[in-house]
């Protein structure tokens, strides 16, 4: 089998992306030459409250037309490897449309549930213009090995909350590849409680003006798991606006890492950037890493920061948690819920914050 | 017959990183009392508030304090607040994430049990502290003391005394930073909870403007790490009129 991923396979192990994960380790059977049999998951729609999806926000099976528009795979660069597997292992296609101004009001599941040995998926996102809509993607089951490419965009004048979650799992790896039109307004969410390894790769580019992107990161590492965020911003239209917040509460044996890559093209005047990653580490034997990093090639640049911060449990807000007559294991697990919602919060609406807070509360004894 | 006092401190020594800040605190509050504690900038009060909490940054190192005749040094912070102590900070901390309507639940629920922070009772209660304290409903889904000005950290100190109705409250400065209504507020949130019954409270400031909306039973001064003199609440008016410097020359003089 010929496939473009094969002339990519292997990775430049140099770059920070490779660093704490080799493409090796994440690929499923580590035999790197190799594009192995794979199952489908099963994809649905829903609405958090149960009322029936409204018309014009479909999922099915892409065409190539569609894949050809809406494809990103190849513009990742050093990153390669991992989104061409996906792309080459995956055997269905499928795209998620939502046509041009629909609004919905309620949280709109795309339940992703994965099975058998290795279970992969391209899922095709394309968000019509002012759209305004928040859009959870569940990943669940209990496939060893899950590869999820998503890639698209989000439509002109859009207001779109995007938050992809897997609470519990086994191996993941998730490329997302989205591009922001004019004037579009996204939150991008990330909620990761305990995969046992999960290799993310998140990018997202501003190529048009106006456009404004949070990232928001809610990580939860425990036991052995090994987490790996990187996330990948590009600006190249004006006036873009980019804010990246990416909490991770560390425990057990557990590795973690977070590495940024902010970009700021030529041309890309008036854009105002910034990324934060905050560890909190929970246990002597845990690690953390991150590694913001910045390329900025336009001097008239508004504001283009990043910093990272690690520390364990602040000892003052345990006390004052203390004496409001929290024990130690009650007030730990409210400061780490607490830690993991600034971002959380953050994500969307009080539906979908209740929603997340919901899932992700029943893991905090993990720790 | 005697009372068993609610609040008795007998010698207490403290320090941090082997520094002596409590030289020898000597103190008894009874049931139903409200004790005010003046002194100096430095002079340990809100190490005094911090010992008696059980701030693990601070070492006892001689004296005994009792709660009710029950050792307090014994217990763990939060079984001193389990036990009714509560301490009004003069520095709240702030918990970014966690918000407010979420910790007043947990706390409450912790202190006088998981019933007692549902239902429409506590909602009731909630609802007109707020109003009382001029805080709006919005202030619920703020974080913990995050960005909140130097007088909505005190109102939110009151809040949480108000609803945890507390046997010994402990209010480090609460009055500063607050405006008259303010302390006014206060002073009726102290008396309703205090005066008629079996609680009492320990009054920290460097005004006498609170004291004369909360009538302490007694003062005592502060002076590095001991406690110089006690009165009644004329004591008040003459540290304000004319400040600590004749205490000091009185000290020396009977030394
Ligand atoms: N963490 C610390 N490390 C070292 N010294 C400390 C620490 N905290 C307080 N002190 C010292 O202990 C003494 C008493 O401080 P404390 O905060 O109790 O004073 P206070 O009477 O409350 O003052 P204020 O009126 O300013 O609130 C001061 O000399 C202070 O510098
Ligand atoms: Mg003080």
């Amino acid at each position: 089998m010929s496939s473009p991923y094969l002339e990519h396979a292997n990775t430049d192990k140099a770059a920070h992306i490779w660093r704490y994960t080799p493409w090796k380790r994440a690929h499923p059977t580590g035999t790197i030459n190799e594009v192995p049999q794979s199952e489908s998951p099963e994809i649905s729609i829903s609405l958090v409250d149960g009322t029936s999806v409204p018309d014009g926000i479909t999922i099915e099976p892409a065409t190539e037309s569609d894949i050809e528009r809406l494809g990103h795979e190849l513009d990742f660069d050093h990153g390669t490897a991992a989104p061409k597997f996906i792309a080459a292992v995956a055997k269905k296609t499928m795209i998620l449309k939502i046509e041009n101004k629909i609004k919905v009001e309620t949280p709109l599941i795309v339940t992703i549930t994965t099975s058998g040995d290795i279970c992969a998926s391209r899922l095709l996102i394309d968000i019509g213009s002012q759209v305004e809509a928040e859009i959870i993607t569940l990943i669940e089951g209990n496939a060893n090995w899950t590869g999820i490419l998503r890639e698209g965009q989000y439509g002109s004048n859009s207001i779109i909350n995007d938050v992809v979650t897997q609470i519990t799992g086994n191996r993941l790896v998730r490329c997302d590849a989205l591009s922001l039109c004019r004037d579009a307004q996204v939150k991008a969410g990330t909620v990761n409680a305990s995969s046992s390894q999960a290799k993310i790769d998140i990018r997202h580019w501003l190529n048009e003006p106006g456009s404004s992107l949070k990232v928001n990161g809610s990580i939860l590492s425990s036991n052995e798991n090994h987490l790996d965020s990187h996330i990948e911003i590009t600006h190249s239209g004006r006036q873009t606006h980019s804010r990246l917040e990416w909490h991770s509460a560390c425990g057990g044996k557990s590795n973690t890492t977070g590495t940024g890559m902010l970009r700021i093209d030529a041309g890309a005047k008036g854009a105002d950037a910034g990324q934060l990653f905050h560890n909190l580490l929970l246990s002597e034997k845990a690690k953390a890493n991150s590694i913001p990093e910045l390329e900025v090639l336009e001097s008239e640049v508004v504001g283009c920061g990043h910093g990272t911060a690690n520390g364990p449990i602040d000892e003052q807000q345990l006390f004052y948690l203390s004496t409001r007559g929290l024990d130690e294991e009650q007030a730990r697990a409210a400061l780490i819920a607490a830690f993991l919602n600034t971002p959380l919060s953050d994500m969307g609406s009080n539906l979908l914050h209740g929603w997340l807070v919901e899932r992700i509360e029943k893991h905090l004894n993990l720790i | 017959m005697s009372v068993t006092p609610l609040l008795k401190i007998e010698g207490l020594k403290a320090s941090i990183d082997e520094t002596e800040i409590l030289k020898g605190i000597d103190l008894e509050i009874l049931p139903g009392e409200v004790h005010a504690v003046m002194g100096r900038n430095g002079s340990g009060k809100s190490t005094t508030a911090h010992v008696l909490m059980g701030h693990p940054d601070y070492e006892v190192t001689n004296g005994n304090v009792k709660l009710d005749g029950e050792d307090l040094l014994e217990m763990e912070s939060y079984e001193r607040a389990r036990a009714g102590v509560f301490l009004s900070f003069q520095y709240p901390h702030s918990v970014p994430g966690l918000q407010v309507g979420n910790f007043l639940r947990r706390s409450v629920s912790a202190i006088n049990g998981e019933e007692a922070a549902k239902g429409p009772e506590f909602r009731n209660l909630l609802k007109e502290g707020m109003e009382q304290l001029g805080l709006d409903r919005s202030f619920l889904a703020r974080y913990v003391n995050d960005g909140f000005s130097g007088g909505e950290k005190k109102r939110f100190e009151i809040l949480q005394m108000m609803l945890i109705k507390p046997k010994l409250a402990i209010l480090d400065e609460t009055d500063s930073g607050l405006d008259i209504d303010g302390i006014r507020t206060v002073a009726q949130g102290v008396d309703a909870a205090i005066r008629g019954s079996n609680s009492g409270a320990l009054i920290i400031t460097h005004y006498n403007r609170i004291l004369e909306h909360v009538k302490p039973d007694k003062i005592h001064v502060l002076i590095d790490g001991k406690i110089v003199k006690s009165g009644g609440p004329e004591l008040a008016n003459k540290l304000e009129e004319r400040g600590y410097d004749w205490i000091e020359k009185e000290v020396m003089a009977n030394e």
